[in-house]
């Protein structure tokens, strides 16, 4: 450890809330209504992954440090159309699950607005199972 | 003019390795994997650049290299270009071995410094 990190590590103020001591994962829900190509797929998972992780850094620091500590796990599930991201957003927030929604600006392959990833999480796996239990991988 | 202000927007590239035939959530894992440790690597030394890359849309796109060795020699030189850049390791649970290098992620980083790095790159 370097002086600074050093340094930083006994001045930094104490995280908020409860170590969480369960597993947590990211999901991804691709929206499958949409015909894109897997790079372009890639890019859109990646702008929800770090949406996800700041978002997370700011409203749920705890899970954000257990998720990176414990190998930043990351699924890719298939979801059926827009509708269908929507419904299970909805399900996550009333379970208290952090969402983001990427919408994509449109400069290939499909139209502007497009809503083409949903991001769950980082949060406890076993919470994550209720909502996408049923959904297949992509 | 305009030109050149597009030209130098941020921009982050993943260069994924076509030989391994991963499937589609695969390779969005890997490359999200390297999107955010790449963001997090980035904001530790160029905290401004991060902020700019993200305002403009946080580009991100995903190229496809032959093999292993297109990996190593492009990571080598985007570092002596001093651009940020994170090697995947895949941890093996599914599709590949253990350890496998499966995706190079570089930026944010000028685009014109991306370009001039993978411009013979395909889009995967």
């Amino acid at each position: 450890m370097g002086f600074r990190s050093f340094l930083h590590r006994i001045t930094a103020p104490a995280p908020l809330g409860e170590r969480l001591n369960e597993p947590c994962k990211m999901v991804c829900v691709v929206n499958q209504g949409l015909k894109m190509g897997k790079g372009k797929i890639a890019a859109q998972v990646g702008h929800g992954a770090v949406m996800a992780t700041m978002k997370s850094g700011i409203e749920k620091p705890m899970n954000l440090e257990q998720w990176l500590a414990t190998g930043q796990k990351k699924v890719c599930l298939k979801g059926r159309d827009a509708e269908h991201l929507l419904a299970l957003e909805k399900l996550a927030k009333a379970a208290g699950v952090l969402t983001t929604l990427v919408h994509d600006a449109g400069h290939t392959q499909i139209p502007s607005g497009s809503l083409t990833v949903l991001a769950l999480g980082p949060e406890i796996e076993a919470t994550l199972e209720e909502i996408t239990g049923e959904l297949k991988l992509l | 003019m305009a030109m050149v202000s597009t030209v130098d927007e941020p921009s982050m590239v993943f260069i994924a390795r076509h030989d391994l035939k991963m499937s589609a959530g695969k390779l969005a894992v890997q490359c999200s994997h390297a999107a955010v440790s790449c963001t997090l690597n980035a904001r530790k030394t160029h905290a401004r650049l991060v902020e700019r890359w993200r305002n403009a849309g946080a580009r991100k796109i995903c190229l496809r290299a032959d093999d292993l060795a297109t990996l190593q020699r492009l990571a080598g030189q985007a570092q002596v270009a001093g651009l940020v850049t994170y090697l995947v390791k895949d941890a093996g649970h599914t599709e590949v071995p253990p350890g496998t290098v499966t995706v190079l992620g570089i930026g944010p980083a000028p685009r014109r410094a991306i370009d001039a790095l993978v411009s013979e790159l395909k889009p995967y």
